[in-house]
């Protein structure tokens, strides 16, 4: 009785590794755009915040994120929050981030009214075993006049995709 | 195993060359099978088979074999002069930690089966004096080609549709894409389709 329990439990486990959830996990895979959403906000009328938010089993490298505004250009390098710490078998002891983080971007002019582009450069993971190459995402804001309070956020909108493709 | 049927049979739509019915006829053979050895291995195809319209299985690599790219030390290597062996092109980076850890089975298997017609070509989507210090340090046994992002490009063609790494394709003697993987694949999956088109 007991090895025919064990024998069930030996074949359950096996189909389990054979159909397992890498495989289901590799075939809905998010789009690099949708795993690591990113939007933008002007807080005021030199500030903008930048945003990311991550899908869970996700993740980006903190050192290889990169902001840049045009035309405006940046006042300081933007501080990047604190990332998880990762120890990677390959490069050590690494910040990640997940979840979601914002990096507020000061710009070294104000020109309210005028539209200025943020362009951030990133590089991500997933669990499931996949990197995707360093990634540019641009997304376009329009800077509020002073003491107008903080502008509308834009974030890039992903075509959704429709049930037959 | 449905998946893998399905997108082969979108592939006999295509206009080929050749008598039709025989070589129609030879390839089902050939998948059943290859689908029956699998099946009796019980193993499942991890491949990104959500896509069955371009995964670039049953897909030709008359492409492919048409590319030349450099190799670390800038000499161009033309994919077609492996045409004929039994070929696995593994997209990879040195940054992408996942591609960093199969490697090593690679060059297991490399070393193994070499000899029988296997050659595993690395494609790295990365900086030539990365690519060289990562092959020094792993004793990288088979050539590792520098493909800089437009790789990236190539690799969607051929059903990487996220353009994410690692990616394997297994390439039979005909020059037929008979297996691609986004993710790592296991050594006893590839193991067993290399096996059967040596």
């Amino acid at each position: 009785m007991a090895a025919t329990v064990n024998c069930a439990l030996a074949l359950a486990l096996l189909a389990a590794m054979g159909l397992s959830g890498t495989a289901d996990a590799q075939s809905k895979l998010l789009e690099p755009e949708r795993a690591f959403a990113f939007s933008v906000q002007a807080l005021d009328d030199k500030t903008v915040e930048a945003r990311f938010v991550i899908a869970d089993g996700y993740y980006l490298y903190r050192e290889k994120m990169k902001f840049d505004v045009e035309p405006a250009a940046l006042a300081a390098n933007p501080v990047l929050p604190e990332g998880k710490l990762k120890d990677d078998p390959f490069f050590g002891k690494v910040e990640t981030y997940r979840g979601r983080f914002a990096v507020k971007l000061a710009l070294d002019q104000t020109d309210p009214g005028r539209k200025v582009t943020v362009r951030a450069e990133s590089q991500g993971c997933a669990d499931a075993g996949v990197c995707y190459p360093p990634q540019v995402q641009v997304l376009t804001l329009a800077l509020p006049l002073p003491g107008t309070g903080p502008g509308a956020p834009v974030a890039a909108t992903p075509a959704r995709k429709s049930w037959f493709n | 195993m449905d998946r893998l049927r399905v997108s082969d049979v979108s592939a006999h739509l295509q206009p080929e060359h050749g008598t039709l019915f025989t070589r129609r006829w030879f390839r089902w053979s050939a998948f059943a099978v290859a689908g029956a050895l699998a099946l009796a291995a019980g193993l499942h195809f991890r491949g990104n088979g959500d896509d069955a319209g371009g995964t670039g299985r049953g897909m030709d690599a008359a492409t492919l074999f048409a590319i030349a790219m450099p190799d670390a030390a800038g000499n161009q290597q033309s994919f077609g002069q492996w045409q004929g062996r039994v070929l696995v092109v593994n997209f990879w980076a040195t940054w992408c930690v996942p591609c960093r850890e199969e490697m090593p089975e690679f060059v297991k298997v490399q070393r193994e089966l070499g000899e029988r017609g296997l050659q595993f070509v690395g494609v790295a989507i990365d900086q030539a004096d990365k690519v060289e210090a990562f092959a020094a340090e792993l004793g990288l046994n088979y050539p590792a080609l520098i493909g800089g992002y437009g790789a990236i490009e190539l690799s969607k063609t051929m059903g990487n549709r996220l353009g994410a790494l690692p990616f394997t394709v297994i390439i039979d003697r005909s020059g037929r894409v008979v297996h691609t993987q986004l993710g790592p694949i296991k050594e006893a999956v590839l193991r067993t389709i290399v096996g059967q088109l040596l």
